[in-house]
């Protein structure tokens, strides 16, 4: 054993390999993917040994192989973001009822806020749904403890089990005692003997839909109650400062909100204390399984109580089976949380916020919320600038951008994007993005919007692993349907905005040496695209000329931007506006705004008078040469390399 | 227990500054945890890394630091210091980079940002015991050489700042970068303290 710090998200990896994992599957989506990497990274090294690890083209292949993988009796895991599980979701109704052989765990992280995610959609939801059980991890030491006991769950019980972390934990580090070595379980030798009870038909559904409800019935009545292994993740613990007095409050906490209300209870506990009061006496409780619910442990919790509040963040949930509990036990509870207007409906929960509702909640409010922070306060003149995220100096995509717009000119147009770093296309100066609803959607509403505006240019923006994961259809219905629109693939040879992972295209997989990518322009060739060119985003006349010919094409046509993304290349040298030349017009800014290129109001030469001038950061810019080629005076150098 | 919240801007180290803050607290037995901003904002956005050590008899609960609670704030750039000033407990230090990144926002709206303008209207809110410490990091980056390792000047310069504040020494910041920072980067990192010790 050696002692680590580890990231939620390493732990959970770890965990799994420490529990003899088989086969692990996934597809990028913030903030799940360290999972998957840190697998293949272990497995790299030599460390990880017996364990097959893949980036699937997209969330519904990875279930689909780890299920297989399951059923042959492998251990399986199977990872995605919160708006992964839509894609996934479609194989995962019926193999729960199919049911798994191998521990099968979808390892599902969700994102409150949201911070990187296009939905706070609470996978709690989908479990319950699905009927599948969830386990839900306060921290990431819980979590690590929980990956390993989903395993067991899982093989107990033939079903999928989730487990749900939220940002906070995936990305939060703390120190792991792990083992060096892994090795994956031995796997069965008989072969696979499928059959009737593989083959999803309705009979078989209708007899399934049993199975499935009778072993929730059992893990919620037995598994989470009394098996030391799982009632250890649903907590409870009292705070009685007299021994005679019954607490009548309760709290009920799930995911990291269990940790944001203690650390708020530890603060109430001294600021009280300070000002010579006690708390009331309470009862407070982790829901670490919420489905399905532990309601026998969560009667123990009831026991007595009065008033309990909360504390969970996305959808109302533990609310709604406390809600539903106590009318079923005849329990007369005042619950409060997010129904009753006492938590938050959106976005994520806070120490802070906990600690102003749990003063609430415990009568100690007037005594221990004391607003000891302050917050800047901005002069008039200066207003603090805001810095949201934006492409990178030098990512080719901005380039790509700017040439479409330069060809479509004045003319109507819609401009679809999808999801990934050229999201942010949308942002002034290049606003090149008008529409972004899910993964794969460019390419479809661009045809939808086609029918309607039939005298507009209608675009579909799609990056290389989106166009792969699931852009192929859109492809074949814009053949087939004979859509007038043209496909632009920004193709940087990678899965930007996750943290650079190889797709399809690249040939790079986790496993063995790199194979012949599988071709864009190809693809789209074989699908009857009848005009597909590509052009390099970095030279612009050439990027120009190539997107008027594609949006001047009746039919479907394709444009693929070929430029690797700035993360994998080496910078080149920062170029140098010449003082002598920039005449402050701002248009390098104004047309193509690369954070690399700044303004000062101050700076004064020969041809800008007082209207300031343009510089260049030399520590963002990496020599990508667009600047050059958009500023109408040729201030902007390339520096001449002198070796 | 010691919260030192790190803020700047993406792509400017503060994660790999946790990261030996986080070895540091470890060396000395401390359970330590900490959190980051990673995905979009990692794209030129505002980010910060959540450092939490527990050196006395306190849990960490939580990942993140609540509002008034950090002892340290260690700002890699002045606009990112203001933005993160309700995090800075009373009698608390920001230690802040004094060379501005330019967000393009503020070159599209024509709106001023003078960094030093800011940090004075920073420093002259400031109240009850909270200190600001302005590093001049384009010395100290000449001096060393190369702005790779600017997340190590900040973290010296804190610590040299934050005597009484906070317990970490530069010894012990020493041992945290030669344990994980790369081998062939640790010359480098190291010498950035010695430039640092030597001011």
């Amino acid at each position: 054993m050696v002692k680590k710090l580890l990231m939620g998200n390493e732990a959970f990896a770890q965990a799994a390999l420490e529990a003899g994992v088989n086969v692990v599957a996934g597809y990028p989506g913030t903030p799940s993917s360290e999972l998957v990497e840190t697998v293949a990274k272990l497995h790299a090294a030599g460390s990880a040994h017996d364990v097959y690890v893949e980036w699937s083209t997209n969330e519904a292949m990875a279930l689909e192989v780890t299920a297989a993988a399951s059923y042959a009796g492998a251990r399986a895991l199977f990872t995605c973001k919160n708006v992964g599980m839509n894609v996934a979701s479609d194989p995962l109704m019926s193999l729960n009822y199919v049911g798994v052989n191998g521990g099968m765990v979808l390892f599902v992280a969700d994102d409150p806020g949201p911070i990187s995610s296009q939905t706070e959609q609470d996978t709690r939801r989908y479990a319950a749904f699905a009927k599948v059980p969830v386990l839900d991890p306060a921290t990431p030491d819980q979590g690590f403890a929980m990956m390993k006991a989903a395993f067991e769950l899982s093989e107990r019980h033939h079903t999928p089990v989730i487990v749900r972390p939220t940002t906070r934990i995936n990305h939060a580090s703390t120190y792991f005692e792990v083992q060096e070595e892994t090795h994956g379980r031995a796997l069965p030798q008989e072969p696979f003997e499928g059959g009737p009870k593989y083959v999803i038909l309705p009979v078989r559904a209708y007899a399934a839909h049993k199975e499935v409800n009778e072993r929730l019935d059992r893990m919620a009545s037995v598994d989470f109650v009394s098996d030391p292994q799982f009632n250890v993740f649903n907590p409870m613990f009292e705070y009685v400062p007299d021994d005679l007095v019954e607490p009548k409050l309760g709290i009920l906490c799930g995911g990291v909100s269990t940790a944001y209300a203690r650390e708020a209870l530890a603060m109430l506990q001294q600021r009280a204390s300070a000002a010579g009061m006690q708390l009331p006496a309470y009862r407070f409780m982790q829901v670490g399984t919420p489905y399905p619910f532990p309601k026998d442990l969560v009667s123990v919790f009831m026991q007595g109580l009065t008033d309990v509040l909360v504390i969970e963040e996305q959808d109302s949930f533990l609310e709604d089976q406390l809600n539903a509990l106590s009318g079923e036990r005849n329990v007369i509870l005042n619950v409060y949380g997010k129904l009753t207007g006492h938590a938050l409906t959106r976005g994520e929960n806070s120490v802070d916020d906990c600690l102003e509702r749990l003063a609430q909640f415990l009568g100690v409010y007037e005594e221990s919320v004391a607003s000891s922070f302050q917050r800047y306060v901005a002069p008039e003149s200066e207003p603090l600038p805001v810095r949201p995220p934006t492409l990178c100096a030098g990512c080719p995509h901005r380039g790509s951008f700017y040439a479409l717009k330069k060809a479509l000119g004045k003319r109507e147009a819609v401009l679809c994007g999808d999801i990934g770093c050229y999201t942010l296309g949308s942002a002034a100066p290049l606003k090149a993005v008008e529409t972004c609803l899910c993964m794969g959607a460019g390419i479809t509403m661009a045809q939808g919007f086609s029918v309607v505006k039939p005298g507009a240019k209608c675009i579909g923006i799609v990056g290389d692993s989106t166009f792969f994961a699931s852009g192929l259809p859109g492809l074949t219905n814009a053949v087939y349907n004979q859509h007038d629109i043209t496909v632009v693939v920004l193709d940087n040879a990678t899965t930007a905005m996750t943290g650079a992972q190889p797709h399809p295209g690249t040939g790079i997989t986790l496993m063995g040496p790199k194979h012949e990518g599988i071709s864009i322009p190809g693809i789209f060739e074989a699908c009857g695209f009848k005009k597909v060119l590509t052009a390099n985003p970095l030279d612009l006349e050439a990027s120009v000329a190539a997107a008027k010919e594609a949006i001047d094409f009746e039919g479907p046509s394709a444009l693929v931007f070929v430029s690797p993304c700035i993360q994998l290349t080496k910078p080149g040298k920062p170029v140098t506006i010449d003082p002598d030349i920039c005449t402050g017009c701002k248009k390098c800014i104004t047309s193509i705004g690369c954070p690399g290129i700044a303004f000062s109001a101050d700076a004064a030469g020969p041809k800008s008078g007082s209207r300031g001038q343009a510089y260049v950061d030399p520590s963002l810019c990496n020599g990508c040469t667009l600047c050059t080629q958009v500023c109408p005076f040729h201030a902007i150098k390339k520096e001449v390399c002198d070796d | 227990m010691i919260n030192i919240l790190l803020a700047g801007v993406g792509g400017q180290g503060t994660v790999l500054a946790a990261k030996v803050l986080a070895q540091a607290a470890q060396e000395k037995g401390w359970q330590v945890r900490t959190a980051e901003t990673i995905g979009m904002s990692q794209r030129g956005g505002s980010v910060t890394s959540h450092v939490r050590m527990g050196d006395g008899d306190e849990e960490v609960f939580a990942p993140l630091i609540a509002n008034g609670c950090a002892q340290m704030i260690i700002a890699f750039e002045p606009a990112e210091a203001a933005r993160s000033l309700q995090f800075l407990a009373p009698g608390g230090i920001i230690v802040c980079a004094k060379s501005a990144m330019q967000p393009v926002t503020v070159a599209l709206s024509g709106s001023a940002y003078h960094p030093e303008v800011l940090l004075d209207a920073l420093r002259d809110q400031l109240v009850d015991g909270r200190r600001l410490v302005v590093v001049d990091d384009v010395e100290l980056v000449q001096e060393l050489g190369n702005r790779k390792a600017l997340n190590t000047l900040l973290l010296a310069c804190a610590i040299k700042a934050g005597e009484g504040v906070l317990p970490l020494s530069l010894d012990d910041l020493r041992a945290a970068i030669t344990a994980c920072v790369k081998e062939r980067f640790v010359p480098l990192n190291l010498r950035a303290i010695d430039i640092v010790e030597a001011k």
